[in-house]
């Protein structure tokens, strides 16, 4: 599978937020880090096709996401960064709700619901209402429910805000495992998540990408370009202060 | 789906006591309707009150007459004009329209001209009987005097004149007599249930607009049914629960009513509440269309508030939008200029909903030489409203989306 933006571009009246991106996407993690306002959101929701693109085209294996309509949706799996969890309902109540909408039938989803709950390490409150829920746990549930058609293209939105450090780990190797044998993009501003799980990585300002590429080609790119002829360990978080300070 | 989508409506606190509240009106109305119920006994000279006033009523009615000939109005006319009194003063009322009940307004009614506001009594000492009441005849009389009248607003057309005549010819007669205080508590409960609207109104009002308050849109748009199956099932669900709450309440304060009273009067003709309405129902059928019409309207309330919470994303803005198509219009005057004005201004919900003055009004709208009654025109825009905010909402609901930032 591949996902390619072509210049694609979004434009509020005067303001760019995202400026002719282009980019080809295939199985494995891709890390977008920038900082608040640089457009990642902005890119992660055209790429979900819930936003407009003012020019430029998102193709899945050549088609138009905009003319796949369904069929798009149905290989899409989205953890927006805020998103509105019904209170009323319980982990699993909510679960079921979007399986509904994705389209599974109920024995599948409430079985697959079992499992991904248990995945995130929310078994024991599948029954608890989510208003009950702390902060990380409605991001577990978040996780969980974007996982639930087993998407080939999975879209995460600052998918770690609001985890301890405990969850974060487990979390980066969930990611990781998912990434295996699909398109995962997740943004976030914290450079370790990235460093840690992303095969490739982008780094976006004013809604361009400024630089991108692999962990090492990244620190090549540091030792000769930014920092050259100093001996100093290269981590992703010294090229990011460059860029952003 | 349309679970859930239920179990967001009843999972919020606001609408549970909306909900609630709006069965409490329904029942106190009720109560006070059959408690305030009064009939004077001539027999004990006393008023009686609640309950008992209705089978005292019914008996009245029975030992009065079964059928309203000429004859019978002619007697009765008679015997009003043979106390030689001033209809309007204290004592007429005493000794002649407190025993006689029911039958006297409603004779008075029809001696009385359509577009006067104060019926004056005394048209009864008035009518010449030396060729009898001409209770039918006068009825036609009136219903032709009116619509030959000139009306600074407009006149009717010839084919509104014809249409109206031929259907009040074919309105059959002599009517049945009866006591109707029964279908009429049920009929005034019936509009009553209309005020349920604003309940309709504060639980459709989120329907859409919370999805984006929330954030949860986003999500919900890029799932597999997000843009399509979502967006019916919510206006099904929204459509159901309008239906659902309104004819629960309806049959709730019908069935109460039923048992407590009866069904008395059920078949009487519609006839009885105002004598020119020109169409042949009986009270029971009334009561139903009136029934109907109010589920209609709110039907379509909701949907073009759905349509609004779709679009604008906030649900106070749809709330504001929806009170006030229900209060506003209230307080439109009917103007002595403009007909169009006028005809416009009867569709508003407010107004729409009198089914009772709907029918007795005589109002029509014509395009060329084809009449459409105002009930007909009632259920015409209303369906196309429906129509239209259908088609409308799926669009307001993904385009709000994309359009957002």
């Amino acid at each position: 599978m591949e996902l390619v933006l072509d210049r694609v571009t979004k434009q509020y009246k005067n303001k760019i937020a995202v400026d002719r991106l282009s980019a080809k996407l295939q199985e494995g993690v891709y890390g977008l880090l920038g900082a608040n306002g640089a457009g990642k959101t902005t890119l992660m929701r055209m790429i979900c096709g819930i936003l407009e693109i003012s020019s430029g085209e998102i193709r899945v294996d050549g088609m138009d996401i905009g003319a796949m309509g369904s069929d798009y949706r149905d290989i899409l799996g989205y953890l927006p960064q805020e998103f509105g969890y019904y209170p009323n309902f319980t982990a699993m109540e909510f679960m079921l709700y979007i399986a509904s909408l994705k389209g599974l039938s109920r024995s599948y989803a409430r079985q697959h619901s079992r499992y991904l709950l248990k995945k995130v390490g929310l078994d024991e409150q599948a029954r608890q209402k989510i208003k009950t829920f702390s902060g990380g746990m409605r991001q577990r549930l978040g996780i969980a429910q974007a996982l639930l058609n087993n998407p080939k293209i999975l879209i995460l939105d600052e998918p770690t805000a609001g985890l301890d450090p405990k969850e974060r780990v487990r979390f980066r190797n969930m990611i990781a495992d998912l990434g295996k044998e699909r398109i995962v993009v997740l943004s976030t501003h914290i450079v370790s998540d990235i460093e840690e799980i992303a095969d490739w990585i982008f780094l976006m300002k004013q809604g361009q990408f400024i630089t991108q590429g692999t962990l090492e080609s990244l620190k090549e790119h540091y030792l000769a370009v930014v920092n050259p002829g100093k001996e100093e360990p290269f981590n992703l978080e010294k090229l990011y202060l460059f860029y952003f300070q | 789906m349309i679970w859930f989508e239920w179990k967001k409506i009843f999972g919020r606190r606001l609408n549970i006591i909306a909900m609630i509240s709006g069965y409490v009106l329904i029942a106190v109305c009720m109560f006070n309707y059959i408690t305030q119920e009064r009939f004077y006994d001539k027999t004990t000279d006393t008023y009686l009150e609640g309950m008992e006033s209705f089978s005292r009523s019914r008996e009245q009615a029975a030992q009065q007459t079964k059928i309203i000939t000429d004859e019978y109005i002619t007697q009765l006319v008679q015997q009003i004009q043979n106390y030689q009194l001033d209809l309007e003063r204290d004592d007429a009322y005493m000794e002649v329209i407190r025993p006689l009940g029911d039958i006297f307004y409603f004779t008075v009614k029809n001696y009385t001209d359509m577009r006067e506001e104060i019926i004056d009594n005394n048209v009864l000492n008035a009518i010449d009987l030396s060729k009898g009441a001409q209770f039918y005849k006068q009825r036609m009389a009136k219903i032709k005097d009116y619509l030959n009248m000139d009306f600074s607003s407009g006149n009717y057309k010839e084919a509104e004149k014809q249409y109206w005549i031929q259907k009040a010819e074919n309105v059959e007669v002599p009517f049945r007599w009866g006591s109707k205080r029964e279908m009429s508590t049920i009929w005034e409960i019936i509009n009553i249930g209309f005020y349920l609207v604003f309940v309709i109104i504060i639980c459709v009002s989120p329907v859409f607009a919370s999805e984006y308050e929330s954030g949860a849109a986003a999500l919900l748009l890029t799932t597999k049914f997000g843009k399509n199956r979502l967006i019916y099932t919510k206006i099904l669900a929204s459509v159901i629960f309008t239906v659902g709450y309104l004819t629960l309440g309806n049959l709730l304060a019908v069935a109460t009513i039923g048992l407590l009273l009866g069904f008395h009067g059920a078949d009487l003709p519609v006839q009885l509440w105002n004598s020119v309405i020109p169409y042949s129902m009986n009270a029971a059928q009334v009561c139903l269309l009136t029934f109907v019409i109010i589920l209609l309207i709110s039907i379509t309330i909701a949907l073009f508030l759905l349509c609004c919470s779709a679009g604008l994303r906030s649900s106070l803005a749809v709330l504001v939008i929806g009170v006030t198509i229900m209060i506003a219009p209230a307080f439109f005057p009917m103007s002595k200029e403009s007909g169009l004005w006028n005809h416009l201004n009867y569709l508003f919900p407010v107004r729409a909903i009198d089914v009772k003055e709907m029918l007795g009004s005589f109002v029509s709208y014509t395009v060329g030489n084809f009449v459409i009654s105002y009930l007909a025109m009632v259920v015409i825009v209303y369906t196309a409203v429906s129509a239209a905010a259908l088609a409308f909402t799926r669009k307001g609901f993904v385009r709000g989306s994309l359009r957002g930032k």
